[in-house]
């Protein structure tokens, strides 16, 4: 009797804690506010014509480009940036880089929300979106289909993020048998995580094999699934080096002293890693650029196109991170994470749609509605990051390493 | 669009040495130019 009278009054307690925080905190009246509100009320309504009369209503696919700027630009090029996540607890979990550790958790947020958002993004582009339920509950598995190893393995991902961030909630909470327990099992979830990242972001790339005689031989490889996984790696740590730069001048104020000195470090370490994992992808697509014989494809405007990519994107930000790294240059770090990032999300919608059909008449390009819905979850996911950062222990260390 | 091009493996082998080749000498002189330099050792 009494045991059901804690549990009873502990939940009455964090009810009414919660209640407490999900008031809003700060001024109303800011930039983001002003620009993020109208563009998610806006996705919201483009979202209901969408399910109300479908795909075409708001959309520019057709039978002929079936995959567009949501499937290209949220599940594949934001599934891509979100690889911060397994790097990271990769680097400080197993290498014991002891480094990064400060890092983690808003890491690890980011990943989670990422894979949330872009993965479940996924069902506005679905024509049947209640099918998605298919490769889990077992109507029709399809084991053989790369699309069902993605579909569970963003499950599976999903839940050992949230295991992995979960003992930042019960600390929040104020529940620490709870979080002693998920700290334990935290390692373990790290290994699975990693081995579920290294596979599904391959599984991306994977997705796009079968397409070979729609997507320009430029782009094309039967190595597709390798690039992906690679420069997911420099996708993350430039996603890291990006936000972390953002969330150090904006969230300023709830970063511990001991976070803002090891900040400098931190960001020239990934740096470095990024500079390394970006010089091996450059000459791997130079590798299968020599073999398979393409020097001709490079005499017209799609040839241009990828040199662009591959040298203005990837080389040149290489460079630019060793170079940066040698001379201690936190802005040219800086800048070669943005070009490293718009090199992902150019080669992604590359090999998504831009060079998909490349030798038809008429090109796919997004209605405005698709660009609207995109920033409504670019915004929702910002909002929802900043709930947890003002409220839980997410960018400073908390009182124990979890 | 569906047409498959037959591609000799061996014809590009040449290149792809001396692409791994450059790869190998580049990448090590990428590691120790990203490597901190050594502190002069004590002589005491």
């Amino acid at each position: 009797m009494n045991q059901t009278a804690t549990v009873t009054g502990e939940f009455s307690r964090f009810m009414h804690f919660l209640f407490q925080e999900m008031k809003p905190r700060g001024p109303w009246l800011t930039p983001f506010n002003i620009i993020s509100i109208p563009v998610i009320l806006t996705g919201v309504v483009v979202l209901y014509f969408r399910f109300r009369y479908g795909l075409g209503a708001v959309t520019n696919l057709s039978q002929e480009t079936a995959w567009g700027f949501w499937l290209g630009f949220d599940v594949v090029t934001g599934i891509a940036l979100a690889g911060g996540a397994y790097v990271i607890t990769f680097v400080v979990y197993v290498m014991k880089a002891d480094k990064y550790h400060a890092i983690v958790r808003v890491t690890v947020l980011n990943g989670l929300l990422a894979y949330i958002f872009y993965g479940s993004a996924l069902l506005f582009d679905l024509g049947r979106p209640w099918h998605a339920m298919n490769p889990y509950i077992g109507n029709s598995f399809g084991f053989s289909s790369v699309m069902f190893l993605i579909c569970w393995h963003f499950m599976l991902y999903m839940v050992a993020e949230f295991i992995e961030f979960s003992p930042v909630i019960m600390e929040w909470a104020g529940w620490e048998k709870a979080r002693k327990i998920l700290k334990g099992i935290t390692l373990g979830t790290v290994i699975l995580g990693i081995t579920l990242s290294m596979l599904h972001q391959s599984g991306l790339g994977a997705l796009f094999l079968m397409a070979k005689p729609k997507i320009h031989p430029l782009w094309w490889s039967e190595f597709i699934p390798v690039l992906f996984f690679v420069s997911s790696i420099y996708a993350g740590l430039a996603m890291i080096i990006f936000e972390g730069t953002i969330s150090h001048r904006v969230f300023k104020d709830l970063i511990d002293p001991e976070g803002h000195r090891s900040f400098d470090e931190i960001i020239f370490g990934l740096a470095k890693g990024a500079a390394i994992t970006m010089f091996v992808y450059y000459f791997f697509k130079a590798l299968l650029f020599i073999h398979d014989q393409q020097w001709e494809l490079l005499n017209d405007g799609w040839g241009a196109w990828y040199l662009v990519e591959v040298l203005g994107f990837v080389l040149v930000p290489a460079l630019m991170f060793a170079f940066g790294f040698r001379h201690r240059s936190l802005n040219i770090v800086k800048i070669a994470a943005v070009l490293a990032l718009l090199g992902i999300v150019l080669n992604r919608l590359n090999i998504s749609f831009i060079t998909f059909n490349w030798y038809a008449d008429v090109h796919y390009y997004p209605s405005w509605q698709e660009i609207v819905v995109t920033l409504m979850i670019i915004f929702t996911e910002i909002w929802i990051f900043r709930w947890f950062v003002t409220r839980m222990p997410v960018l400073s260390s908390g009182h124990q390493k979890s | 669009m569906d047409s498959f091009t037959y591609v000799n493996i061996f014809e590009t082998k040449g290149l792809e040495y001396l692409l791994l080749l450059s790869f190998w000498v580049l990448f090590v002189y990428l590691v120790r130019y990203l490597s901190p330099p050594k502190k002069p050792k004590n002589t005491h």
